[in-house]
């Protein structure tokens, strides 16, 4: 893969004017519309939007799990199509195989794409350590904690160390404090390796502390409504509350929020569909 | 020990109950013989190797029988459960062929099959086919979509998605069709005996109640089907409890 950029080891993304529609009850729903973005190769891009607006859509689009239905969804410098390695996935649930050790369903990929045993363990092994979770390395699905799966959900999306990782959301489960401990070793993941990271959250807070980039989007149909460069100093301390320039981007991010909110009121917010 | 203990008591209890009834009402042995009478008839049948003479030829039917009908239904079930395409054009077909009385059919398809042990297996067979195909169908549409759309996103193909996630999901489900299959491959047996055949168990209860009026060797191919059935039965349940994730 010669379009990996060679000083951070990430890939670039690149949406152009892209377009989604389901088939709904009733009808055909746009969950995204005319969007366009672009991801910079080791950059920590942070979506955040009202429920329902097509984060996750959008996500589905950079995993290859969806073509959009119009425009286009670049990775790197071909479209992404699900399993090319090029990028690891982690959703709102931990979505762990129940019956299968920690340690296999982290080696999931590694087997999907032919790793021998040895080596799949091996891998497996060094993804768990990342996340701390090595320790549990032979226990079920139900014998962990639901911090603990999602650990893993992550140690599952970092095995294949791909270039692009995808992060839907993961930690939205977990209590506050638990959170706050997630984003500070994400923050040290992405610090340790600078692959592109792309994560959807509900949290201001969260986004600022995390993104070198916030992207705020429409309510649906998901348009770009405004994107905010987030130039604090890294590593960021997890409690971010006490400086000022971090607080001026928080009320700024929010402040683009509650105007993409009001677009939901505006008639020609074209509805189609079902929600 | 316990359950062995159980098992015991119970059948000690049906057997007095047996022998109770027999002695309140006091019937003649080719109407219901007494449990001590039968037993004596089985010995007996043992010793002259006229039991296993029929049970050999049952027990092989059953066995060929019931591979074959579960292994077509798990392959018809899984396609089921994977294209409803194949289930709107299958499907009517299945049902209507389970709702036909095999025994109708059993006279036919002994023709058909040639008279001999294949058509035997294919009549038990397709006793066996219905429940556990539509078990299979089932159970693999119940695999969880979101950990069929996580193995999506790693790139996994439909045969995978099958082999990772379908099947394993659709065990427990498959397991239960599989129990009522194999009780019913005991029956499918001896339908298909009935259809025309000179050995196995159901010819055995024939011979015994219409040309011998000899209902204590009646009594006793009956019980060797139903201890054939149990052990059958067990033996789904002892693969189930190794291969059913829990």
């Amino acid at each position: 893969m010669t379009d990996i950029d060679t000083t951070t080891g990430g890939l670039r993304v690149e949406i152009v004017d892209a377009g989604v529609r389901f088939a709904a009850p009733g009808g055909t729903l746009q969950a995204l519309a005319d969007l366009t973005l672009e991801i910079p190769a080791g950059s920590f891009t942070v979506i955040i939007g009202p429920n329902g607006c097509g984060k996750s859509t959008l996500l589905r689009l950079v995993a290859g799990l969806i073509v959009p239905t119009s425009g286009r969804v670049v990775v790197g410098n071909a479209p992404p199509r699900a399993g090319d390695g090029r990028v690891g996935l982690a959703f709102q649930q931990p979505r762990l195989v129940p019956w299968r050790t920690t340690l296999d369903n982290v080696a999931l990929p590694l087997e999907l794409a032919g790793a021998s045993a040895v080596d799949r363990r091996d891998r497996a092994l060094q993804a768990l350590e990342r996340v701390g979770l090595a320790g549990s390395s032979r226990l079920r699905p139900r014998e962990l904690s639901g911090g603990m799966a999602q650990r893993a959900a992550l140690a599952r999306a970092l095995v294949t160390d791909p270039p692009i990782l995808l992060l839907d959301e993961p930690f939205s489960a977990l209590d506050a404090l638990t959170r706050e401990t997630f984003d500070t070793e994400l923050q040290r993941l992405f610090l340790e390796r600078r692959r592109t990271v792309v994560l959807v959250t509900h949290s201001v807070s969260e986004a600022v502390a995390l993104a070198d980039r916030v992207v705020v989007m429409t309510p649906r149909p998901g348009r770009v409504a405004a994107v905010i460069e987030v130039d604090l100093p890294r590593p960021r301390p997890p409690d971010l509350l006490g400086d000022r320039h971090a607080a001026e981007l928080a009320a700024r991010v929010r402040e683009a929020l509650s105007a993409a909110h009001a677009l939901e009121l505006r008639p020609w917010a074209e509805q189609e569909g079902a929600a | 020990m316990r359950r062995i203990g159980a098992a015991l008591v119970s059948l000690a209890v049906f057997l007095a109950l047996w022998k109770a009834i027999t002695v309140v009402g006091g019937y003649p042995e080719f109407i219901l013989p007494a449990p001590e009478a039968v037993g004596e008839r089985g010995l007996r049948a043992i010793g002259s190797g006229l039991l296993w003479e029929h049970a050999g030829v049952t027990l092989l039917e059953i066995v060929l029988g019931f591979a074959v009908g579960a292994g077509a239904a798990l392959l018809t079930g899984i396609a089921l459960g994977k294209s409803v395409v194949v289930e709107r054009v299958l499907s009517p077909y299945i049902v209507a062929a389970q709702a036909v009385p095999i025994l109708a059919l059993a006279p036919l398809l002994d023709i058909w099959f040639g008279g001999g042990l294949l058509a035997r297996v294919v009549i038990c067979a397709l006793i066996v086919f219905f429940p556990i195909a539509i078990a299979t169908m089932v159970g693999i549409r119940s695999a969880d979509p979101l950990l069929d759309e996580m193995l999506r996103s790693l790139g996994a193909g439909p045969a995978q998605r099958t082999r990772l996630l379908e099947i394993p999901s659709a065990l427990p489900v498959i397991f239960g069709g599989l129990r009522v299959g194999v009780t019913l491959s005991v029956i499918g047996a001896v339908v298909a005996e009935w259809a025309g055949a000179s050995t196995g168990l159901g010819v055995l209860i024939n011979i015994a109640n219409q040309g011998l009026f000899d209902t204590p060797l009646m009594f006793v191919a009956l019980a060797t089907l139903a201890v054939i059935g149990l052990v059958f039965y067990g033996a789904v349940v002892l693969v189930e409890r190794r291969l059913v994730p829990r």
